[in-house]
């Protein structure tokens, strides 16, 4: 059977500074992340001919290419589910590339989420049309039920009471989190580690969620130039090959909100990722040196290491203790600080960082990186990848 | 009133939290005390005609309620040089203030202190207080 | 979206922020009383501030200051206008009047910095210079579209600055609303209603716990949808629920304010012996009370002329 592992790759990142108010328009942003990006790879854009975003970017493919000097494009697509789009834009990217569809495809994300429209804020309107999205959401929004602390904190509560997994436990990934962002001058968080006690002291925002088991919100974009593995070879950096890439879809899944499902305590939709990711590249959870996985709320951290394999199920609580997935821990993840330490770029900045460990240039390197697992949105339909040195 | 000691006025050290409880009087008096005679300061039903719960705290306050705080831990020998402060949501009466610190950096005897003042809304201020420490 | 007439007014305000900015520094009376004592103490024992240099002198004769000082952050306290009313021909006051007068008449303070060069003493007499610096907007907030003025003031003593601050205000549009909906005010959450949920809304409406059944295999369903995922069957019909169940997951919600609810407020998710799941709020239950596995009992709700949500309270096993 056909396989896409091994045959495109990520051949150049960029990014704008995150911060909380951008000071410029998101299509601003984003071509700012195109042309860093470009450049990174040393190719111009009127060489590329394929942009991928996300469904919620407000940036058209179009107006990106305008502005960027992008000619003729003969690939554009979009992914859906918020979040859970980030690696599935590499997805897309690798299968146009892989068949001919383009050449050199740019992946992008760009928003002023701090500074314009935040998704931490309770949206009336989410509940008010008759979409299915709409009708979903209206069995949770007249109930307040209606952010998306508000929703991870129901999964969470489920989870506690099922593996006796406490606050605590939710606390050491923002810990493990801020203390990579510490010494990551990208960072919002740069120079500011926080301690257990407080992220225990830190106040309620849902119940069982403390404000330090939630991300942040950032402006800022982010983009990537994925390109076929042979010509990616040939380009100034070297290639961060895309040994796997998938999506992932749960039955029953909704947006956020999946109550309903036979159990709570999992994330199935990452589930289907996972044995997807592991199938096509042929690897297993002990091939990975360093993994990107998706932090905009720390519960979701743990049963991603259960459903990735990492550890056994309920186990994450034990795989997390004694600074398990901290640089020096067992399995460092999100080197960078992820979402929680650096910044909210709806999973695209972990992209670049799992580019940045195969590379060999992060800041805070882990050795002898071959292989990099990355993970995007949970809760939502979802994706995944596996990045790997040649 | 007493002067912390060197390990308390480290980089990340905590400031002990203070709760105060915003009763009307307390509303009212620190109005009056601030020469501040809006009326949302002090007449309920001014307050509640104009969108607000209840009458709330004035800005001079929060900025004095800030700067007691600090110094009460720093100590009648401290010198403060300046506050620089964001405003969140309104303090009610009938609600408690609660702040809270830490030492965010030192550089010889000059601290900056940040300071967080929550209520039951949300944040009502938060920022940096600039001190000189006694040598 | 902007009119002709919206990007007029812009117009206007900006160019008279130009003026009032190029108008520089302008200079206020001095404090009506100087820096005194009993002024002091009023303050400091309406703040709770213990510190003894600002009103004990035999401390404060010992103290670094030599003397009895006044709080840094008394500085403004100074130069209030009092009962009399405020300045109203300021640079900044000629800008936030033509705000108010555009329909911007909410203010909200959002910045205060200030910088003390050096404590004040008693019988010194400040005097209040205030200059605008700047007017940013429109800008959509929360509160409502509105503009951020911001302004400098240098406190004098004689010529010398003792102390300066820079404040920011939003003056915005307030947006209708009340915080305490009257009874008959629309619920802001209202669900989003189609054909494949009407049945339940008005089963609510009715006092009943509807909960779709397929008409063919029998199969529940919740939430409900178009098509037997079972069996295909477009043939939908429903069951009343008993209207009890147990709390299957829960959260209690802090933050951030949702409109239309006082915080905190309880949501679960319920499990239901006909073999469903349902989220909705728990009421009438302290929230610490509330647990996985507690028994709890349907009640009905009017949230507006139109809406009546299922809740849930407590109920003895």
């Amino acid at each position: 059977m056909y396989s896409l592992s091994g045959r495109t790759a990520i051949a150049g990142i960029g990014a704008t500074e995150f911060s909380k108010e951008s000071g410029r328009s998101e299509l601003q942003l984003a071509a700012e992340a195109v042309f860093a990006a470009v450049d990174d790879a040393g190719l111009s854009p009127a060489e590329v001919d394929g942009l991928v975003t996300f469904t919620q970017d407000a940036n058209q493919e179009i107006a990106v290419a305008r502005e960027v000097g992008i000619g003729d494009l003969t690939f554009f697509s979009r992914v859906e589910y918020g979040g859970g789009a980030a690696c599935g834009t590499v997805l897309h990217a690798a299968m146009a590339v892989a068949t001919g569809a383009a050449s050199t495809v740019v992946c992008y994300r760009a928003f002023n989420e701090r500074s314009g429209r935040r998704f931490g804020q309770p949206d009336p309107r989410l509940g008010g049309q008759p979409s299915s999205q709409g009708v979903e959401m209206s069995w949770h929004v007249p109930y307040g039920l209606m952010t998306p602390a508000g929703w991870v904190a129901m999964f969470a509560r489920r989870y506690m009471h099922a593996f006796g997994a406490t606050s605590e436990d939710f606390g050491r990934v923002a810990v493990a989190m801020r203390r990579h962002a510490a010494t990551n001058p990208a960072a919002w968080f740069h120079g500011r580690p926080i301690t257990l006690e407080e992220h225990q002291r830190s106040r309620w925002i849902v119940e069982p969620l403390h404000l330090l088991d939630c991300c942040q919100e950032s402006d800022g974009a982010v983009a990537l130039v994925v390109t076929s593995a042979d010509r990616a070879r040939h380009l100034r950096r070297s290639p961060a090959v895309v040994t796997a890439a998938a999506q992932g879809a749960g039955r029953g899944q909704m947006m956020m909100t999946s109550f309903y499902r036979d159990d709570m305590s999992g994330l199935p939709e990452m589930g289907v990722v996972a044995s997807a990711l592991w199938s096509m590249s042929g690897l297993s959870p002990k091939d990975i040196q360093t993994a990107i996985l998706y932090d905009h709320f720390t519960p979701f951290v743990l049963s991603q290491l259960e459903e990735l394999g990492f550890c056994g199920r309920g186990e994450a609580k034990d795989f997390v203790a004694d600074g398990g997935i901290e640089i020096d821990g067992r399995l460092p993840v999100n080197p960078h600080g992820g979402q929680l330490g650096e910044a909210y770029i709806h999973g695209m900045n972990g992209i670049t960082e799992a580019v940045r460990q195969i590379r060999g240039t992060a800041v805070n390197q882990v050795a002898g990186v071959r292989n990099v697992l990355v993970t995007a949105g949970t809760g939502v339909p979802t994706s995944g990848l596996v990045l790997s040195r040649e | 009133m007493r002067t912390p000691t060197e390990q308390e006025t480290r980089a990340g050290a905590a400031l002990p939290e203070l709760r105060i409880e915003l009763t009307p009087t307390t509303v009212v008096s620190t109005a009056l005390a601030t020469m501040d005679f809006t009326p949302v300061h002090h007449d309920v039903e001014k307050a509640t005609a104009q969108g607000s719960k209840d009458i709330f705290l004035n800005i001079l306050t929060t900025m004095g309620l800030v700067e007691r705080y600090v110094t009460d831990w720093a100590g009648p020998d401290a010198l403060v040089r300046g506050i620089n402060v964001r405003l969140g949501v309104p303090a009610y009466a009938g609600d408690a203030l609660i702040l809270g610190g830490r030492v965010a950096g030192r550089e010889g005897d000059e601290v900056t202190v940040e300071v967080r003042g929550t209520v039951s809304l949300g944040d009502h201020v938060t920022g940096t207080v600039r001190l000189l420490l006694p040598r | 979206m902007t009119t002709t007439a919206e990007s007029g007014v812009h117009q206007r305000l900006a160019d008279l922020a130009e003026r009032q900015i190029a108008a520089g520094e302008v200079r206020g009376a001095p404090a009506a009383d100087p820096v005194n004592l009993p002024m002091i103490r009023h303050w400091a024992a309406a703040m709770g501030d213990a510190n003894p240099v600002y009103t004990d002198e035999e401390f404060a004769a010992g103290s670094a200051h030599g003397a009895i000082v006044a709080p840094p952050a008394m500085i403004q306290v100074w130069t209030m206008a009092g009962l009399d009313g405020g300045d109203t021909v300021g640079p900044v006051a000629v800008m936030l009047a033509a705000l108010d007068e555009s329909g911007f008449t909410g203010v909200v303070a959002t910045n205060c910095e200030q910088t003390y060069h050096r404590y004040l003493r008693l019988g010194e007499r400040p005097v209040a210079a205030t200059r605008m610096s700047g007017l940013s907007g429109p800008k959509t907030t929360a509160l409502g579209v509105g503009y951020f003025v911001t302004w400098v003031v240098t406190w004098y003593s004689d010529d010398e600055p003792v102390a300066e601050m820079m404040f920011r205000v939003l003056k915005f549009r307030p947006v209708e609303r009340n915080p305490e909906p009257a009874k008959h005010d629309p619920y802001p959450l209202a669900p989003a209603v189609n054909r494949d949920t009407a049945f339940f809304w008005e089963g609510a409406r009715q006092g009943e716990l509807r909960i779709q059944k397929c008409g063919d295999c029998g199969e529940p369903r919740h939430p409900p949808g178009p098509v037997c995922p079972t069996c295909r069957s477009l043939n939908r019909t429903y069951t009343l629920a008993a209207g009890v169940g147990e709390v299957y997951s829960y959260v209690v919600h802090h933050n951030p304010p949702v409109p239309g609810r006082e915080i905190p407020f309880v949501v679960a998710v319920i499990a239901l012996p006909e073999g469903v799941r349902i989220v909705g709020n728990i009421v009438e239950c302290a929230a610490e009370k509330v647990g996985i596995g507690m028994p709890v009992r349907v009640v009905y709700r009017e949230m507006d002329d139109e809406l009546i949500l299922p809740m849930w309270i407590p109920r003895e096993s």
